[in-house]
Order: structure tokens, then C-alpha cells, then sequence
């Protein structure tokens, strides 16, 4: 028979993904259901962004692109932005918007931003073929070092679960947090070399963006797949470990502070 | 038996009220560096809301397969302690351990998506629980045959009724494989078949030596449900013990309470024109005093006055004896009977006699109406009179009734051949 215990109920680990996925479910059907475009406005808004940069920095700032078509170039890295961007964005209200569940029943709560994350994997598989679709188009890509791009999405994906969770959490008991991560969110899309390549920033300036963990992801994805060539290892590496202790540091403070969730929701 | 449910010296505190703001802040800090923290205003600006302790040091233990009610007013702590042994919340100090699954039924479908169907909610919903999909898939079909559903369950529940969704929201509970089942108030959505059903399936399930935590306001169905019951007050342990004399306690006094806070004015709930008014309304006893609880066949004398400023003719006198659950159980009129004059103008006393009064223990209220002689158009309406409760003989279980007992005793003799 059961023991009698004081901790909190383990679930297996089929369990949990089971849960994960039909949380995820919910969140894409909920997302897209009665609408015309469904899952097309996930593309329509990293490819409206790339024809504004296009226009703005290609055409009227000549924006070097290291001998890359610009929309290519720019595509290339507003396509792991958005994802980064808009997963965070409704990963922060997650456990707020789910309310009703987080004070009802008890389940492991960072699933719910977790599932966020994982909603947010179908708008990258969208906008990563219209990518694949550019690539052929303008005739670059190709070659061995595409094999890395796993490694690269895999870094994406940790970092927005770490920066997900520290948000979702913190919004629970101040939504001031909300707000300061729009406004970051805007900020942040301009100090990471989306619209510009790492190489365009003044030396002096280059430690600080060296500190954005995106910076690794966007200009390593961007060398494999459109330069078609090895990243700088040096500047994955820093945002490897960057990443890794982001995550490590908001799981920790999502897992200290998730039994006052259902207090102070 | 070993136990499945322990609590020991739980409290649970929360802050109330909402939370500060940077203005708030600010201000109080500003105040304390002018030394005017001792004013009440800035004290409140530095620390708005207050604690409230929810559970105050609450310790009681729960065997495995027993029903368990939870009784107590609105704000008793019920629900907070279903919470904690849920592990929704965690206790401020103190200890709540338990044994095995739990599931809680603190509202029907908590989880559930109306965008989703039925079929995918079931999955959704028992994966909140923690099963598997191969546990679900093996459950699916008990859940939908339980909630009635099989019509539907391919349709988005926003297309459900609120009946549908809580059926089957709860069976989708009870088939999560629990050990220990809490049921917070929720069997009052469905209809009266569903609701027979629900307890039912509970009573399953501590048949099956599972553990049911049950909060319901109505005691005929703790009392069916649960052999022990646990009186919660302000937070604390007001009694725990067996079901019937604890129902019994918790009723009286509610009644008391209730009769004693209500109002002699005729106020609030009035329709009607207004020509004839009743002007006071009370409840008297067969020796002749002002009373508010009756034994059964006691006999009800309802005296009213009222005052007509125009005469009016034929005026007709009703009252009617109501139950709140269930609906009108008596009616009378003074057209029926008595010696109303043709015409009346100024003001009067009515009295309408029940000799005897063959109502089962429960409360009950009254409802006055003064209309004209075809009926038709009512001068006064009071839709919520006084209320009296008729109280059983000794105690015990069956000192309450409840609308599946029927509300009025009727003598009658039983013969065997």
C-alpha cells in the first residue's frame, strides 16, 4: 500500500510527456482554430519583418551582408528570433492565462511553459520550410556544415525554456514582468545581429554582444546554413555556456518558488 | 487500517488584498523618513491588506477507504484544506501528508479547452491527473459510457451544456485511477439523475477502499456519502466524529443562526401594486407565543396584519409553505376558506391556522400574497417571508429530511400477507 508522504506526487515520465503534448495541443488548436491562415501568420510575420529590414538596412543603410542576398540573410536569423520572441512572450503570461488549472489541480507546473515553448515548435516548423524555400531559391546553402543546424536549434530551444521559465515564474507574483519583457523584446531584437552581421559591430562594442546568447545561435545558424561554412566555435561557445547556465539558474528559481504559484496567481 | 490522509498542526496564512505597488512603496518609504510611520494612513500604504490565517493549527487523520464530509460556513477553510492535501498549495507551517493518487475535484473540467472535443478534453483532462495515454486509452470508453457522452464526444465541448461538461469532467476523474478523492461542492451543477450517479460512483469508490474527502452544503448527502464528518469554523477543527450527530449539531445551529438574523420587517423581495399590504407577519405557536422552530404536528398559526388605504373588494389572503430546494409544498387561500369581509379598507388581522403540520425536519419559508378575488393581479407579494424550521424528535441520523425522503410525513400502517 501507499506510504504517507509529504512530498509531492512523482508522475511518470510517460505521464508527463503525455501531458506536455495534449497541453501543446491545446495551445495550437486553441492558437489557430477558427482562423482562415491558421499557422501562415507565424510566417507572414518574420517575412513581413524581412521585407521592412530588407528596405531599411539593405536598401537605404547598405547594410553589408557578407555577400549574402539580404533577404536571405536577414530571414535566416529572424526565423530562430521569432520563435525565440514569441515563445517568451506568451510564456510569460502561460501560468497566469492557465490560472484555472494551476489553483485547481496540482501537476508539475513547469509544464505549462513549457508547453508554450513546444506550441511554438509548429510556427518554427512553418517558418523553417518557407526558409528552406528561400534557400532554393536563391540558389545558397548547401554543403557538410549544415549538419550542425540540430546543434544550433537545440541551443535556441534551451535558452527560450530558461528564459521562459524565469519569466512565467516571476509574472506570477509581479506582472510588472510582463511589460518589461515587450519592451526588452523590442530592444533585444535590435542588439542581436539579426539585421546585421556580428562583423558590422565596432570592436569596443563586441564583449557586450558577445554576453546576448542569441548572438552565438543567429550568426552560427546563419554561417551553416546560408555561408554554408564553419561557425566561430569561439562565439558558440561563450553562448553555449551562457545558455546552459541560464537554464540551469531559472529552473532552479521556477522549481524553489512554484509552491506559492497557486497562493499568489 | 492504515491511513491516508494525516494533518498535523497545519496553519496556512495569506496575504490579502492587493498587492503594492511601486507608488506604494515609494510612498511609504518617504513617510518614514519624515518619521510619520506611526500614522495610520502611512502604515496601511506600507503594508496593504492583511494576513488572513485561513487554517489555524489543524490536525486530524483519515483512514484509508472512509468517506470523510467537510461541513462548515462559507470561509470555514473547506476548501483550503482540500488544497493542501491536493499539494495545490503547500501549508505555511505544519505538516499534510498523504498516501497514494489524488485526485481533486475542486471545480469539473478545470482543465478542459472549449476549442478541444470532448475526446481530446479526456486526454487532456486525465493527463492533468498524471495518466498515461495507454491508461486512457483503456479507461476512454468506462469515461464516456459514465458521462453519457458518446453522441458528442467528437464535437468541441464549447458546443456542451454546463450538465455535460461537469459529467464529464467527473468521470473523467473518478477514472484517474485515484486513491484519495476530493469533491469540493461540485455534484451541484448536474441534474438530479447525474448527481444520484456521481454519489454512487463515490460510494464505489469507498466500497473499493478508496479515501473521499467530501465538502457539500447539503447534508442529506454527506450523511449518505460519508460516516464521518469533519466541522470546520474559522479555520479550525470545530468537531470530528461520526456523521449523524455531527449533522445534527451543525444544523441546529445554522438554523438557529439563520432564524435568529432574520429580518421581522417585510422589506426586501415585495411585488405588487400596492393597495393591501401586509404590514407584519408572525409565526405562533399552539400555546400562543411568537416561535421560529416547530416539532413536527405541532400545529402554525401565521398572523398577519395588514392596511388598505382605498377599500378593496374581495381581497384574497394566500400563503404558502415552500421549500427552498424543491419548491411549494403548501398553499392556502383565504377565498378556500375563512370569513374575509366583501370589503376591506383600513387595517386588519389575518390568521391562518395549520392545526397540524406533518413536515418532515428541514427549513422551510413562507410565502404571502394579497391579490384580487379572480387571482389574476396581486396587490402585495412577499416571495421570501419569515422562515421556521421544524426540528426532529431526539436527534440522531434521521432527524433531517431531504427531498428524496419527501418532505411531508403522512401517517400509515404497513400490512404483510
Amino acid at each position: 500500500m501507499h506510504e504517507l508522504s509529504d512530498k509531492p506526487e512523482r508522475i511518470s515520465f510517460a505521464a508527463y510527456l503525455e501531458l506536455l503534448m495534449n497541453l501543446t495541443r491545446r495551445e495550437v488548436k486553441g492558437r489557430y482554430s477558427q482562423s482562415l491562415f491558421g499557422a501562415g501568420w507565424a510566417v507572414a510575420q518574420p517575412l513581413a519583418m524581412m521585407a521592412v529590414f530588407t528596405l531599411v538596412f539593405s536598401r537605404l543603410g547598405q547594410m553589408p551582408s557578407g555577400g549574402a542576398p539580404y533577404p536571405l540573410f536577414a530571414f535566416a536569423a529572424l526565423v530562430p528570433w521569432f520563435f525565440f520572441s514569441n515563445s517568451v512572450t506568451s510564456g510569460t503570461m502561460s501560468l497566469v492565462t492557465y490560472r484555472n488549472i494551476v489553483t485547481k489541480t496540482y501537476f508539475p507546473r513547469e509544464i505549462v511553459p513549457l508547453a508554450q515553448v513546444a506550441s511554438r515548435l509548429v510556427d518554427l516548423a512553418a517558418t523553417s520550410s518557407l526558409f528552406a524555400v528561400l534557400l532554393v531559391y536563391y540558389g545558397a546553402g548547401g554543403g557538410r556544415w549544415m549538419l550542425l543546424t540540430p546543434l544550433f536549434v537545440l541551443l535556441l530551444i534551451v535558452f527560450t525554456l530558461g528564459v521562459t521559465l524565469a519569466t512565467s515564474a516571476m509574472n506570477v507574483f509581479y506582472r510588472d514582468v510582463s511589460p518589461v519583457v515587450q519592451i526588452s523584446l523590442q530592444l533585444w531584437l535590435f542588439l542581436t545581429p539579426v539585421a546585421y552581421p556580428l562583423s558590422a559591430v565596432p570592436e569596443r562594442y563586441r564583449a557586450f554582444f558577445l554576453l546576448n546568447p542569441l548572438t552565438g545561435v543567429v550568426e552560427g545558424l546563419r554561417a551553416v546554413l546560408v555561408f554554408g561554412r564553419a561557425p566561430d566555435w569561439g562565439v558558440v561557445g561563450i553562448s553555449a555556456a551562457l545558455i546552459a547556465a541560464v537554464f540551469a539558474g531559472a529552473f532552479v528559481l521556477f522549481k524553489s518558488t512554484d509552491k506559492y504559484f497557486a497562493d499568489v496567481i | 487500517m492504515s491511513t491516508s490522509i494525516q494533518l498535523d498542526h497545519v496553519s496556512k496564512r495569506y496575504r490579502t488584498g492587493r498587492s503594492r505597488t511601486v507608488v506604494d512603496l515609494v510612498a511609504s518609504s518617504v513617510d518614514g523618513w519624515r518619521g510619520r510611520s506611526q500614522d495610520v494612513h502611512s502604515a496601511t500604504r506600507g503594508r496593504i491588506g492583511s494576513i488572513i490565517h485561513a487554517l489555524n493549527d489543524v490536525s486530524f487523520s483519515v483512514p484509508q477507504g472512509a468517506g470523510l464530509g467537510i461541513i462548515g460556513r462559507n470561509g470555514a477553510g473547506k476548501t483550503t484544506l482540500l488544497k493542501l492535501i491536493s499539494r495545490v498549495t503547500w501549508p505555511t507551517s505544519g505538516k499534510v501528508r498523504v498516501a497514494g493518487h489524488v485526485v481533486s475535484l475542486i471545480e469539473l473540467g478545470a482543465g478542459f479547452h472549449p476549442e478541444l472535443t470532448g475526446r481530446e478534453n479526456v486526454y487532456l483532462g486525465a493527463g492533468l491527473f498524471g495518466l498515461t495515454r495507454k491508461e486512457i486509452d483503456r479507461r476512454f470508453d468506462d469515461i464516456v459510457q459514465f458521462a453519457d457522452v458518446e453522441r458528442l464526444i467528437d464535437t468541441p465541448m464549447k458546443r456542451y451544456s454546463s450538465g455535460l461538461y461537469a459529467r464529464l469532467g467527473f468521470a473523467v476523474a473518478i477514472h484517474s485511477r485515484p486513491d484519495i478523492v476530493l469533491v469540493d461542492e461540485v455534484l451541484s451543477v448536474g441534474d438530479a439523475a447525474f448527481r444520484r450517479r456521481a454519489l454512487e460512483a463515490l460510494r464505489g469508490l469507498i466500497a473499493d477502499g478508496k479515501t473521499v474527502l467530501f465538502i457539500s452544503h447539503d447534508m442529506w448527502n454527506v450523511r449518505r456519502l460519508c460516516s464521518q464528518i469533519l466541522w470546520m469554523d474559522e479555520g479550525a477543527v470545530r468537531a470530528h466524529g461520526p456523521a449523524g450527530d455531527i449533522a445534527e449539531r451543525y444544523m441546529n445551529e445554522v438554523n438557529l443562526q439563520a432564524l435568529a438574523n432574520q429580518e421581522t420587517a417585510l422589506q426586501s423581495h415585495r411585488g405588487g401594486t400596492g393597495e393591501v399590504r401586509f404590514d407584519t407577519v408572525e409565526l405562533v405557536n399552539q400555546t400562543g407565543a411568537p416561535a421560529t422552530t416547530f416539532a413536527i404536528d405541532d400545529s402554525l398559526i401565521v398572523r398577519g396584519t395588514y392596511s388598505a388605504a382605498k377599500a378593496v373588494e374581495r381581497p384574497v389572503f394566500q400563503v404558502a409553505i415552500v421549500d427552498v430546494d424543491t419548491g411549494v409544498i403548501v398553499t392556502t387561500a383565504s377565498s378556500v376558506q375563512g370569513n374575509v369581509p366583501a370589503t376591506v379598507q383600513g387595517s386588519g388581522t389575518i390568521e391562518i391556522r395549520f392545526g397540524r403540520l406533518p413536515l418532515r425536519p428541514r427549513q422551510y419559508v413562507l410565502r404571502l400574497s394579497i391579490t384580487d378575488a379572480h387571482q389574476l393581479g396581486s396587490y402585495d407579494q412577499v416571495v421570501a417571508g419569515p422562515r421556521f424550521a421544524v426540528t426532529g424528535q431526539g436527534g440522531g441520523v434521521d432527524s433531517l429530511a431531504d427531498e428524496q425522503d419527501g418532505l411531508v410525513s403522512v401517517p400509515f400502517d404497513v400490512y404483510h400477507s
